[in-house]
Order: structure tokens, then sequence, then C-alpha cells
């Protein structure tokens, strides 16, 4: 019985990994979305995961809304301030260049980890699990339901972004401000509302995940930064850009990371996705499913 | 239709435009030639909002609409075909297309969008056995074909076009020529900047010449055509 239950453990550790990978290429989606449209990468991207969770655990443990009302209401607050930070720190920069932008999102996610210690402290916060705690047997694995909800929310995501950016004006707008915003203008696209837009987009989408995650993993205020690291090196695998590929590196990522842990170290487990990143920087900056071609005409 | 009184613009600390008056009256082709660096683009640019200008009025119908956004100007009627083409060049043919239909892109205009892209496609056959290519792809020609379609997406009134001719073959020069000249007899007034001197004036009604940011002629484009100074520096003697 020995082999089954190391199969069983190599299982869990896989259902594990695509739950964590899941969050991580929620993250790298919103980094794609900026970056898409700006060509900026926006290191506050993991605030907005760990500001979904905290507020989360406001509205629906500390002030008691129903599940239904408090996630929409979170996601709206999140988003309402990615738009904030559009309007008081992106847009007001004069002559702004890439980096200085990044440099005004890594300021950002400082000041905005420095405002949820004041407000929620230094502990971490535990959600009640959407639909209960009790585990799944299956092959030998156990599997939470709220992995089901990662998982869904993730598929939902993806299919709705597809739809947005294949489908709608308004994404293929989005899309042109990021291949040519002057000509997009030209076509009276108005950019800095689409920058406005994108920055909205993710930030609702970092609150989801940020929702999802806290019933497994517990939210504290100082989260952010590793999850934008770990969401980063999800988009650098998948190749910076591609939804696609931030969906699949961040399941790869989260993949190695949980099978780094049980079966090396797991006090390694950090390591291990920025060892990915650096691998994936050497050998392929382009990432997996990156266009070498366009890689090599991006300002990164 | 479009009137310039003594509009300056700069680059930085580089005075481009030193006071430039030009009209172009309505239902004309208006052609502007000069060399490189004289200030061609940077004039297109300003009237089409992607500059910001340092003195005079840009008057259309009526209105001075200097400092206007350029998002804000395609509404009032002008589209610009810039230089180098500038399509989104990861977009397909169609997506490009229908950007230029950006402001008016809803579902009760879905009728009027789609007569205007066929009729597009009449103009520019080779595009509709592209629609679904993307976009930079295409060929020098077609993506310059590409360009003009999405600037006439936008239900232009003026048309501005800069350096349709650059980096493209004769031939396809010619036949981008013969657009210029069929938009016109449809209607749409055309201001029209080129190095291509020759081409320029042949399809104009009105030419102004620009040397270093200031109008040094102007005349009708026939005339010009037999200026001996302008044969000499800009038709090659």
């Amino acid at each position: 019985m020995e082999t089954i239950s190391f199969a069983g453990q190599l299982f869990q550790y896989l259902i594990t990994g695509l739950t964590v990978g899941s969050i991580y290429a929620m993250v790298a989606v919103g980094f794609n979305i900026i970056y898409n449209v700006t060509d900026i990468i926006n290191f506050a991207q993991g605030e907005f995961v760990m500001l979904g969770g905290l507020i989360m655990v406001f509205f629906h443990v500390a002030v008691g809304l129903p599940l239904i009302l408090a996630f929409p209401s979170t996601v709206i607050l999140v988003t309402a301030v990615g738009i904030l930070i559009d309007r008081l720190a992106i847009r007001p920069i004069r002559r702004p260049s890439v980096l200085t932008l990044i440099i005004a999102t890594i300021a950002l996610s400082i000041l905005i980890k420095g405002a949820a210690m004041f407000i929620w402290g230094k502990d971490p916060y535990d959600l009640p699990a959407f639909s209960g705690r009790n585990p799944i047997n299956f092959i030998g694995a156990v599997i939470q339901p709220q992995y089901f909800w990662v998982f869904g929310f993730l598929v939902f995501i993806a299919v709705a972004l597809t739809f947005f950016f294949d489908r709608t004006i308004i994404g293929k707008a989005m899309s042109a401000c990021a291949d040519n915003p002057d000509a997009a203008s030209l076509v009276g696209i108005d950019v800095k509302r689409m920058v406005l837009l994108s920055f909205a987009l993710s930030a609702a989408i970092g609150a989801i995940a940020g929702i999802v995650i806290t019933p497994i993993s517990l939210m504290e205020y100082d989260r952010g930064a590793m999850l934008a690291v770990k969401g980063f090196g999800a988009a650098i695998l998948g190749g910076l850009g591609s939804f696609p590929g931030a969906i699949i590196g961040g399941l790869i990522l989260g993949s190695i990371e949980s099978f780094g842990a049980g079966l090396v170290h797991s006090g390694y487990k950090d390591a291990f996705a920025l060892i990915v990143l650096m691998a994936v920087l050497f050998f392929k900056p382009s990432g997996i499913l990156g266009d070498i071609e366009i890689s090599k005409i991006k300002r990164f | 239709m479009l009137r310039i009184d003594g509009l300056s613009a700069s680059y930085g600390n580089i005075q481009v435009l030193k006071g430039i008056s030009i009209q172009v009256p309505k239902g004309k082709v208006v052609s502007i030639i000069g060399a490189n660096g004289a200030g061609k683009t940077t004039l297109l640019k300003s009237i089409s909002g992607l500059i910001k200008i340092q003195e005079g009025r840009i008057v259309y119908k009526e209105k001075d609409i200097a400092g206007r956004p350029a998002s804000r100007i395609v509404g009032l009627g002008i589209s610009q075909v810039p230089e180098g083409r500038q399509i989104f060049s990861h977009l397909s043919v169609q997506d490009n297309i229908h950007l230029g239909a950006f402001l008016y892109f809803k579902r009760r205009n879905r009728l009027e969008i789609q007569k205007r892209v066929e009729r597009l496609y009449e103009i520019f056959p080779v595009l509709k056995d592209r629609t679904k290519q993307i976009a930079g792809t295409l060929s020098g020609g077609e993506q310059q074909m590409l360009a003009i379609a999405r600037a006439l997406m936008g239900r232009p009134e003026l048309l501005l076009m800069d350096e349709p001719s650059m980096g493209i073959a004769p031939l396809i020069v010619r036949e981008i020529f013969d657009v210029i000249q069929q938009l016109n007899e449809a209607g749409t007034t055309i201001l029209l900047v080129e190095q291509n001197a020759k081409a320029a004036l042949k399809v104009a009604h009105h030419s102004y010449v620009l040397e270093r940011g200031e109008i040094v002629l102007e005349g009708l484009a026939k005339e010009l055509l037999d200026n001996p100074k302008i044969k000499e520096v800009y038709l090659g003697g």
C-alpha cells in the first residue's frame, strides 16, 4: 500500500499546487491587463489581493453581510482603490516614462501595505469557507471544497476576459492603446480612460483572488509583495502580456512550488518561484506563450 | 473649411513651425510639400491634436479647435492617416477597420458600419481577402491602405494624410493617389502632406511649400508644377 499512498501524496501536492497556482494566475492576469494597455508593471497588484481578502473579512465577518452581498461590495471597493491609484498616482505624473510609473507603483504598494497594517494590525485574519470545510477524499488526496471555488473563479475570469478582449469594441480599444497609443487617440479612443479601466479591471480581479484564497491561507497586511513576486513570475513564465500564458504560468508555478515544498524542503517554497523566474529570464525571456518577435520590439 | 492662422509649435526647445497660415477650402485637395524636417508632420499633428501648439488658431467650421485632445477632434469629422501607417499591428485587419468606427460602434449603427466596410472593400479589394490576417504581417502598401481605410471609418469630412507614399512601391503609390482622387470626387476634403512633390502636385488643387517651418511659396498646384524653382528643388530639374 506504500506506493498508493505515495501516489496519493503526489496527487495531493498537485491539487494544492494548482489551487495556489490559480491565485498566482489571477495576479498574473492582473499584471497583464495593465501591462497590455500601458506597458507598465503594476507592483501594487499584490496589494489588491491583500485588500480583497481583508475587506471581505471586514464585510462578511465584522459587519456580518451575507456572502452574496459582501463579495460584490468588496470587489467594488477594491476596484475603487484601483481607480484612485490611477487618478492620484499614475495620471498626475508629468512626462511619464515607463520606469517612473513602475517606481510609483512600488511606492503605492508600500503605502497600501502601511495603511492596511494601520487598519487591521499585523495578525492574520480568517474567513469562513464558502461551502464549509468538510474535505472530500479523492484518490487518497484531501480536497477542500474551497479549492473548487478557486478553480471556478479562475475559469470564470479566463472566459470573461477572453470574451471581453476578443469580442467587444472596448476590449479591442484597450489592446489598441497598448499597440499604438497615438493611433488609438486618432480613432477617438480616450487613452487615459482606457488606462483607468485597466486599473479598475485588474483591481477587481485581484480582489476576487484575495477573497477566494483567504479561507484557505488566511490573509494579513504584508502578503501583497510576495504574491506580486509570484504573480510576476507566473506572468513572465507564461509570456508577459499573454492571458493563456498567465494562467498556464500560474498553474505551473504553483505546482512547482507545491512539489518542491513537499519533495525537497518546505523552507525553500518561496525560492522555487524565484528560481523559475530567473531561469525563464535567462533562457527564454519571451516566456512559454510569448511571441519572440513581439518581445523584441517591446520596451521590456 | 479649415483655416490656420499664425501657427507655431515646437518639439522641446526646437521651434518647428514658425507662424504658419494656410487654408483648406471645402471639397478641395490641398497639398503641402517640403523636405524632411520641414515641419510637415508637426503641422498635421497640431491639427489632429497630438501636439500642443504654442500660438495661433486652428479654425475648423468656424470653431477654434486648437488645444482639444486628439480623441475629441476625430468626432468633429477630421481623421488623420498618420505618417508610417501606424496601424494596430497586433490586431486583425477587421479589428483595425472596426476600431476606426470606435466612436459610433454601437449595435444600432451596425448596418451603417457594415455598409461602410463593404464600400471600403470595394475601394481596397486586397483588404477583403485578408480580413482575419494580423495587420502587422501585411505588406507596406497594404498597411497604407488599411491606415486609410481605418481613417475613413471615422466618417471624415476632412482627411489629413501624412506621406501616404512613404516606403511604398511606385505602382502602389499610383493606386493610392487614384484613391485620393476618388475620395475627393466623392466629397471628402483632403489635406495632403508629401515629400513626393510630383504626385502631390498632380492630385492637388492648391499647394503650399514648407521650408524650415515657414511657408515659402503657395499657389495653384498646376502652376507650381511649372514653377522653375519648384522644378529645380523638388521635381529634380
